[in-house]
């Protein structure tokens, strides 16, 4: 283990004060759209607005209730959310072990290949991804919606960067135990890598379940609208419930955060370096 | 193994698949946002008269409306009948997506002659009727009764001159603020001074002469007479600011009213309506919706007959009930419920003699050029004149792009030749230099590790970045959308095009200032941070980690409406925070100075969680043995930092650099949703251009050589970073 430092207890206090005063900078919007999601429309928009609402409503909420099938877009969210996370998590990780540690020719031109083609803005390549879908018909279809984003090279990048550090010694133990090459994948370089793939977990996730405009166009029914789609149909072109629109902001960023809690969990110490005899 | 995915998930896509009882007509209509869901009352009256007749109602949010009805036409899946902004139809009939509606005329008990005939204006071209008003909006005077009263006026005015001298009457009466509320990029308000000063659209000559030059004289006055805020007017809370006075005067449309009685109960009885004050003539700005028919509906009789049926007075009164939406047919008028609402009133006399924009379907570009070039002016950087002339030769020349023809076969074997270049460089890439791999040491097993990834990337990403990097070579614009015969291909005529815009100029110097302190300032806050939710001595680590990663997950909208207000001129946090130091209050977010460095703040602010728990991860994997052994050398913590978790962290502090560099040259959700890259371009960035050019005027092959500019900017940056790396490499 390593050993505890000792810490005199000014430093102690200025560091905790520090730490609050950096949580207040960033968690004041979340409090501040909690509370708006309960207030009253007169109490929305005012010169001197308080962090608690006067006057709590749930009319947000219960006007969203009513307006969309909120559990059914939350399905479809769920759906499509863990679909993309699973088979990202599955075919970047399974790509970056391939650039990392495992030998073919042109591996590196390869790569450089993907890090090129990964400073394309993406908006350009949106409508012809459309008219390969179109091509394939596999527009309004879950195939359509899921696959272009199934794989992504910042998640190729990001994993292969983090496996570069795991010594060599380790899969050549592995190997000479008769190790086949997907077992070493699964069974060794999986469990060491968790920190990051509970990092690309929660970017996969977060990044599908804040999805818009893919979604929106891909989809062909209003029945497979994902939950920020549904949401948005709610407003007005020039008329904006902010009660609702903050409520519907809040019931979005929900399950993100219980996401995120589970994954940081992962973040534990020395997986990889307790294997490591130096 | 793909394959069986595909086919799972195609499989699943399956369930839920809606049925239709035989026997039974179906009809597919799309309204947007409240309309959308509303619309479902109308659906049902019109099902009780037609028995046998099914309307599926889907609504449409509007932000993604116009991306959503295009690639509907595209994909073959648009509805039967779709609402449509007014703006929008000269586009799609050049998309060739509408149906002629005259036909269907004759056989009808439909009056059109009962439409607004500024309605009647966004449906017709050359005589062919291509839809049906649906409702109408157009723009009035809300002012507060009781400070004009103190100012001394019982009645608002009528004319220019009345109205200039009401709105200094108004200044001197109270304190603070200002008299009216103009924004300085709103080309609709622009256009309907210019329309009362007498000035004409593309009608011979894109402006006429004098009259543009007179309405900006005539506004510019309200800006150098502190009538009206010439910066921080266009990022108020305009109801806080109606309330407290701050502006007495502004102009808005009909869904005001309601949006006013609701948050501001408070308010009632001292505000009301008045049309706008006439120059040479009256003119306020016609805006609404219309329905449209879909060339590709199978069933064009029905469709047909539910139009007619959403355009008679007695259902357009009815939808005033429901929706608040003001009826486009004058009979329905009638109704008591509108003709006897005074705030409505004046809108009714306004509907008479408003005016829809020119139907041109390069209208949005146009109208984005009018933003800019009234802008210029008022703030007096180019007098009016000039402004005019400037203005006149960018209009033609956006109207001027003819069609151009060019042979198939021409075509075919210049993409061909197109689609070679980018092949043969990856080829003589990938030939190029000593093969570095023993093939001894070959693992053939990498291939199916890759071969998921690599796959999807190649028809996902690899084919459409290639066939937009042709289209960079060619006009593909919304004529092309729908029909490949009408794209022509130019060279490089969009990349020198683009060194002689002046609005991409400046998107690339403010891309380049937002990188050059974004990065620095973000990667470093991010590692601190990481280090400091690392510290042993820290406990609810779980709180902490969340805390700091909250910005990144809360929704932009939410984010945008707070970061307004602390951003607002007239009672927002930052301003309060100067006050209390003696500084005035600055236009945080209309000052062009000081823009894109409040931008730049909000970006921050929002992205450094993302890299922040980037390296929270790559911390765990550093091995305590290290700093023990290091602690035993004596070592303090400064140098545990230099000399154990900076080396360790290299690879994922130089994967979080590039990333981030690439993340902030694309710089676009924040001006987007802030700026729109206001004030005078001075947060235009140069994806959002190339999302204003490619997405709302449908320049696609403009759009795409603008992404090709800046890939160049990013690969040439990256590069350095890449060289940088491996000497940094050597020495360790």
């Amino acid at each position: 283990m390593a050993t505890v430092k000792r810490y005199s207890p000014a430093y102690k206090a200025a560091f905790y004060a520090f730490m609050f005063v950096s949580v207040i900078v960033t968690l004041f919007p979340f409090v501040w759209m909690l509370s708006t999601s309960f207030k009253s429309p007169g109490e929305i928009f005012t010169k001197h607005p308080t962090i608690l609402p006067q006057l709590w409503t749930t009319g947000g909420y219960r006007g969203l209730f009513a307006a969309v099938n909120m559990w059914l877009h939350l399905w479809n969210s769920v759906i499509y959310a863990v679909s993309i996370t699973v088979l990202s998590v599955l075919f970047n990780a399974m790509a970056a072990y391939a650039f990392a540690k495992l030998r073919f020719p042109g591996r590196e031109k390869l790569f450089a290949l993907l890090l090129v083609t990964m400073m394309v803005p993406g908006q350009v390549t949106m409508l012809p991804v459309f008219l390969i879908l179109k091509s394939m018909g596999l527009l309004n279809s879950y195939a359509g919606l899921v696959l272009p984003g199934s794989a992504a090279i910042f998640a190729i990048f990001m994993i292969r960067q983090f496996m570069m550090e795991i010594p060599e010694e380790i899969l050549e133990a592995a190997r000479i135990d008769g190790f086949s090459e997907f077992a070493i994948f699964w069974r060794i370089m999986l469990p060491l890598c968790r920190p990051i793939i509970a990092t690309l977990t929660v970017f996969s996730f977060i990044g599908a379940w804040n999805d818009f405009l893919w979604p929106l166009i891909i989809m062909l029914r209003e029945d497979k609208y994902t939950l920020p789609v549904a949401l948005a149909s709610v407003n007005g072109q020039y008329n904006t419930d902010w009660g609702l629109l903050m409520a519907g902001a809040v019931l979005v960023v929900l399950p993100a955060v219980i996401i995120f809690l589970m994954a940081q969990k992962h973040y534990i110490k020395g997986i990889a370096a307790g294997a490591v005899k130096g | 193994m793909l394959r069986k995915i595909i086919l799972t998930i195609a499989v699943l896509s399956c369930f839920g698949c809606a049925e239709v009882s035989a026997g039974q007509q179906q009809l597919t209509v799309w309204a947007m946002g409240a309309e959308g869901k509303l619309i479902r009352q109308a659906a049902d009256i019109f099902e009780k008269r037609n028995p046998g007749v099914k309307i599926v109602t889907q609504a449409i949010p509007w932000t993604g409306a116009h991306e959503k009805l295009v690639t509907a036409v595209v994909g073959d899946m648009a509805p039967d009948i779709s609402q449509m902004g007014t703006t929008w139809m000269p586009e799609f009939r050049a998309m060739n997506a509408l149906e002629p509606l005259n036909g269907f005329m004759p056989a009808s008990a439909l009056d059109t002659g009962d439409f607004f005939p500024g309605a009647r204006e966004s449906n017709v071209s050359d005589d062919q009727w291509y839809g049906l008003p649906w409702y109408v909006d157009t723009r009035v005077m809300f002012y507060r009764t009781d400070l004009a009263a103190k100012a001394g006026y019982k009645k608002f005015p009528e004319n220019w001159e009345g109205f200039y001298k009401f709105s200094k009457a108004l200044t001197r009466s109270k304190e603070g603020g200002y008299a009216f509320s103009l924004p300085t990029n709103d080309w609709q308000i622009f256009l309907m001074f210019y329309w009362q000063n007498g000035g004409e659209l593309l009608k011979g000559s894109p402006l006429t002469a004098g009259k543009f030059e007179g309405t900006i004289d005539y506004l510019k006055k309200f800006f150098d007479e502190k009538l009206a805020p010439l910066e921080g007017g266009n990022d108020t809370d305009l109801l806080t600011a109606f309330e407290s006075g701050y502006f007495p005067v502004f102009i808005s449309g009909p869904w005001m009213i309601s949006q006013l009685e609701t948050s501001k109960p408070q308010l009632n009885g001292r505000w009301a309506t008045a049309p706008l004050p006439a120059g040479e003539r009256r003119a306020s700005f016609m805006g609404g919706c219309n329905l449209v028919m879909f060339k590709s509906s199978p069933r064009k009789a029905l469709a047909w007959k539910f139009m007619e049926f959403m355009s008679a007075p007695e259902i357009q009164a009815k939808w005033y009930a429901v929706s608040g939406d003001l009826p486009a047919s004058r009979k329905a008028w009638n109704a008591p419920a509108l003709s006897k609402n005074s705030k409505l009133a004046s809108f009714r006399k306004e509907l008479d003699t408003a005016k829809a924009p020119p139907q041109v379907p390069e209208w949005e570009n146009i109208a984005g050029s009018i933003n800019d070039a009234v802008e210029e002016a008022v703030f007096g950087k180019v007098p009016p004149q000039a402004a005019r002339e400037k203005l006149s030769a960018r209009i033609e020349k956006i109207l001027a792009k003819a069609e151009r023809q060019q042979s198939a076969a021409f075509k075919i074997a210049l993409s061909l030749f197109l689609f070679l270049i980018p092949v043969c460089a990856a080829g003589l890439y990938l030939r190029k230099g000593p093969r570095a791999v023993v093939r001894s040491k070959f693992q053939p097993i990498a291939i199916l590790f890759l071969l998921p990834a690599v796959l999807i990337l190649a028809v996902f990403l690899f084919i459409p970045i290639v066939a937009s990097f042709i289209a960079s070579m060619t006009n593909w614009n919304m004529y092309g959308v729908n029909d490949w015969s009408k794209v022509v291909f130019v060279g490089l005529e969009n990349y020198s095009g683009l060194f002689r815009d002046p609005v991409f100029l400046a998107g690339l110097r403010n891309t380049l200032v937002f990188a050059f302190i974004g990065v620095p300032v973000s990667v470093t806050l991010s590692l601190l941070m990481a280090l400091a939710l690392n510290a042993q001595i820290l406990r609810a680590k779980a709180f902490f980690r969340v805390a700091y990663f909250i910005p990144v997950i809360t929704t932009m909208v939410a984010v945008a409406m707070i970061w307004r207000w602390l951003y607002n001129p007239e009672f927002g946090l930052f301003n309060l925070a100067l006050g209390y130091l003696g500084v005035p209050p600055q236009g945080w977010l209309s000052n062009r100075w000081l823009a894109l460095p409040s931008l730049i703040l909000m970006a921050v602010w929002k992205g450094f969680g993302y890299n922040t728990i980037i390296f929270v991860a790559a911390l765990q994997s550093i091995p305590d043995s290290l700093y023990e052994s290091i602690a035993l050398d004596g070592a303090d913590t400064r140098q545990e930092f230099w000399y154990i978790t900076l080396p360790m962290l290299r690879n994922t502090a130089f994967f979080v650099i590039i990333m981030t560099t690439i993340g902030y040259l694309q710089f676009f959700a924040e001006p987007y949703i802030m700026t729109g890259g206001g004030p005078l371009n001075s947060t235009m960035s140069v994806v959002l251009y190339m999302y204003q050019q490619g997405f709302k005027f449908y320049n696609l092959g403009y759009a795409s050589a603008m992404a090709y500019i800046l890939f160049g900017l990013i690969f040439a940056f990256t590069t350095v970073q890449f060289r940088v790396q491996k000497k940094v490499e050597g020495n360790f």
